[in-house]
């Protein structure tokens, strides 16, 4: 666990990249899942943040 | 004629430097900008510029049919209105099943097509070459001609289907009825765009060096073990490639579906971008559509940054 | 080595059975996705009672009449206006009078089939040029932000055309481009510039730098190198994006219905629109279509061996 916190610290690309996508992919799947409307109303802003977040961790060094 | 070639060479060689010591002086940075500047212009004025207007129009209320009233600010009304919609919402999930069942279609045939082209049977390039047409062709001249092979009796489809099934051919439409209609569009899409994914994970199966195979046969691995530990984790890569591809295009699916069904009937087949077009260009409610199109963009531009991550993967192969 | 070879496996070396059966079901499923093609062509030579026959018909005279009525207007006239009439000119004539018919002029096929020509050839060749150098500046000089920059130039091509659409149409009508083949072919540029410096990137980044460092070493300037030297290397790689952006511009539909309805109105959007008395014309579109298409099998055929580079934007080359 610490290990994996220890990863994220050192602000390397490449788990952040990796948390980045599953922030999208999640917002994508709360846009288009038929169970709860109130995932559905907060997909936007889900898929915002991933993105916002992907672009400013592919700044980040490998 | 080989010495006229060889001496016009020399001559070249010769006058070259004179002639172009005039125009040096263009440092490489100052070329590499002139080359890229009229296709970032370009995309500027023809992307971006438009993005920011929409951005800008869906805080307001402007109607496109009515250029000459006042425009206000709404705020994030649009927003709101969209994401607490539940038509919208059921607009969503009609896109969510024609991309979901098409991606599952099209990745299964796709690379079953792949796997079995790879054994390399004689003739298999030009039957690939055959199996590819359909993904060339206009999906909107060709979605337009499925409406007649969809026609309830004097249909092919309906005939064929009758001829393996016994089921009278007028006795169902697909594009008429509630439950078939949005079988009718992932049926086309998938006739259509499985040769893309069968190209794509072709290329994954060959990328796999045979020594790999080979090792895999001293260890007395079965075929049924090699498939599913060397096989399809090496090809995986390329087949999430196809899959995110085929998942953003058909995620703002138009034309095919506009075409055959244009969203009917009632709303069952009305993905995401009828229900813009709907909005934007027939009610001309342009402020709301605007919105509509900002949280289509975010989306499609989140899943495009997986592509690219997906594309530098294979690229390093 | 021996026992290796005999008890090959089946994907280094599969064997003889197991290719038949893969043959065979390719090439079933080859034949089967050409049905809706070969229905195409076939109803362009029906007549228009055939086309709707029940069972559908497999088995026909075929008749010249779906492409007559592609390229005509037809009116109705009596028997005795039509008996007035001197001898039929062409053979169209004679097939329209046997249906109490008399040509009343050209249909809007060939304008239209012309702007698809003129859009997308014209749209090619800004594309081709602006992304030609684009990706030689991103494949040979340090440029800040490559990356980025060329996601950018990738992301708008992955844009939903009709989000895009809607800035765009009051964008021309403010600049007076809606309806224009101007306009379409700025847009279609816009469009396929994307596909270009990603693809044509590709193909530069084969061509050695040494090619133009000797041609620099020997006294020609950074221009001349590239003109005299990549250009040429870099011929078919254009060639085939050259196709590829023909290709999109040929067959790009949500655009053209959004933002042309008459005179610079494409082929795509048109078609669709081909109906006959009571109802479509199948025979008139089956035709259209087919003509239609002809140009993108012959494209196809082409391309076949750089298909692969051009649906995964230069990515993977084999």
């Amino acid at each position: 666990m610490s290990d994996l916190l220890n990863r994220f610290m050192r602000f390397r690309r490449g788990p952040w990249e990796n948390l980045a996508t599953l922030v999208i992919a999640a917002g994508v799947l709360m846009l288009m899942q038929p169970l709860s409307l109130t995932l559905y109303t907060w997909s936007f802003a889900t898929m915002l943040a991933g993105t916002v977040m992907f672009v400013i961790v592919s700044k980040f060094p490998e | 004629m080989t010495m006229a070639s060889t001496e016009e060479g020399t001559l070249r060689r010769i006058t070259a430097p004179a002639r172009t010591r005039r125009i040096r002086g263009l440092s490489d940075k100052a070329i590499a900008w002139a080359f890229i500047a009229p296709t970032m212009v370009l995309l500027l004025a023809i992307n971006i510029f438009p993005l920011i207007w929409t951005i800008y129009l869906s805080f307001t209320n402007y109607q496109a049919n009515r250029p000459n009233r006042p425009i206000t600010y709404v705020g994030t009304k649009w927003y709101r209105d969209i994401l607490g919609s539940p038509d919208v919402w059921a607009a969503m999930q009609a896109t969510a099943h024609f991309v979901f069942w098409t991606i599952l279609l099209q990745t299964l045939i796709g690379f079953g097509l792949a796997y079995l082209i790879d054994r390399k049977f004689r003739g298999h390039a030009f039957w690939t070459t055959i199996i590819l047409v359909p993904m060339m062709l206009s999906p909107a001249v060709v979605g337009n001609f499925w409406k007649f092979l969809y026609q309830p009796q004097i249909g092919l489809f309906n005939s064929i289907v009758s001829f393996f099934t016994g089921i009278e051919p007028s006795s169902f439409e697909m594009l008429g009825s509630v439950n078939l209609s949005p079988w009718s569009i992932i049926i086309v899409d998938t006739w259509m765009w499985t040769p893309y994914v069968m190209l794509i994970c072709l290329a994954g199966l060959r990328s796999i060096p045979d020594y790999i195979y080979e090792a895999a046969e001293v260890d007395r691995a079965s075929l049924w073990r090699q498939f599913w530990s060397i096989t399809l984790p090496m090809a995986l890569p390329f087949i999430m490639l196809a899959v995110l591809f085929r998942g953003i295009e058909n995620f703002k699916m138009f034309d095919m579906v506009n075409l055959l069904t244009g969203g009917g009937p009632g709303s069952t087949t009305e993905v995401a971008s009828i229900t813009l077009k709907r909005e934007a260009f027939e009610k001309w409610r342009t402020g709301y559509s605007s919105a509509f199109a900002i949280i289509l963009f975010v989306a499609v531009f989140g899943l495009a940054n997986i592509y690219v991550k997906a594309l530098n993967r294979v690229k390093q192969r | 080595m021996s026992q290796a070879l005999t008890t090959a496996h089946s994907v280094v070396a599969p064997s003889p059975l197991s290719k038949r059966i893969a043959g065979a079901i390719v090439i079933l499923y080859a034949l089967v996705s050409m049905i809706p093609l070969a229905w195409i062509l076939m109803t362009g030579f029906k007549t228009p009672p055939d086309s709707i026959a029940y069972p559908p018909k497999i088995v026909f005279a075929p008749s010249l009449e779906g492409y007559c009525n592609l390229f005509t207007t037809r009116t109705r006239q009596t028997q005795e206006y039509i008996q007035s009439l001197g001898p039929p000119q062409t053979i169209c004539d004679e097939i329209t009078r046997k249906r109490d018919m008399v040509i009343a002029g050209p249909s809007n096929y060939v304008p239209r089939f012309w702007n698809s020509l003129v859009i997308a050839f014209g749209s090619t060749f800004f594309a081709v040029s602006l992304g030609v150098l684009s990706a030689y500046a991103f494949s040979r000089f340090r440029i800040p932000l490559a990356d980025d920059l060329l996601f950018f130039i990738l992301s708008t091509r992955m844009m939903p055309p009709i989000a895009v659409a809607i800035p765009i149409y009051l964008m021309y009508r403010k600049l007076g481009l809606s309806d224009t083949a101007l306009g379409m072919i700025l847009l279609y540029t816009a469009v396929n510039v994307s596909l270009a410096v990603w693809l044509l990137k590709g193909f530069i980044d084969e061509i050695p730098r040494e090619y133009e460092e000797a041609a620099m070493i020997d006294g020609y300037t950074r221009l001349h190198a590239f003109f005299k030297v990549v250009l040429p290397q870099a011929a078919t790689g254009i060639a085939a994006t050259a196709i590829f952006c023909l290709i999109f511009a040929w067959n790009e539909y949500a655009f053209a219905v959004l933002l042309t309805s008459g005179e610079a109105q494409t082929a795509p959007p048109f078609i669709p629109t081909i109906i006959g008395e009571g109802g479509m014309d199948w025979p008139a579109v089956g035709a259209g279509t087919t003509l239609f298409l002809v140009p993108l099998l012959v494209f196809t055929v082409l391309l076949r061996k750089h298909l692969l580079r051009g649906i995964t934007f230069g990515a993977v080359r084999k």
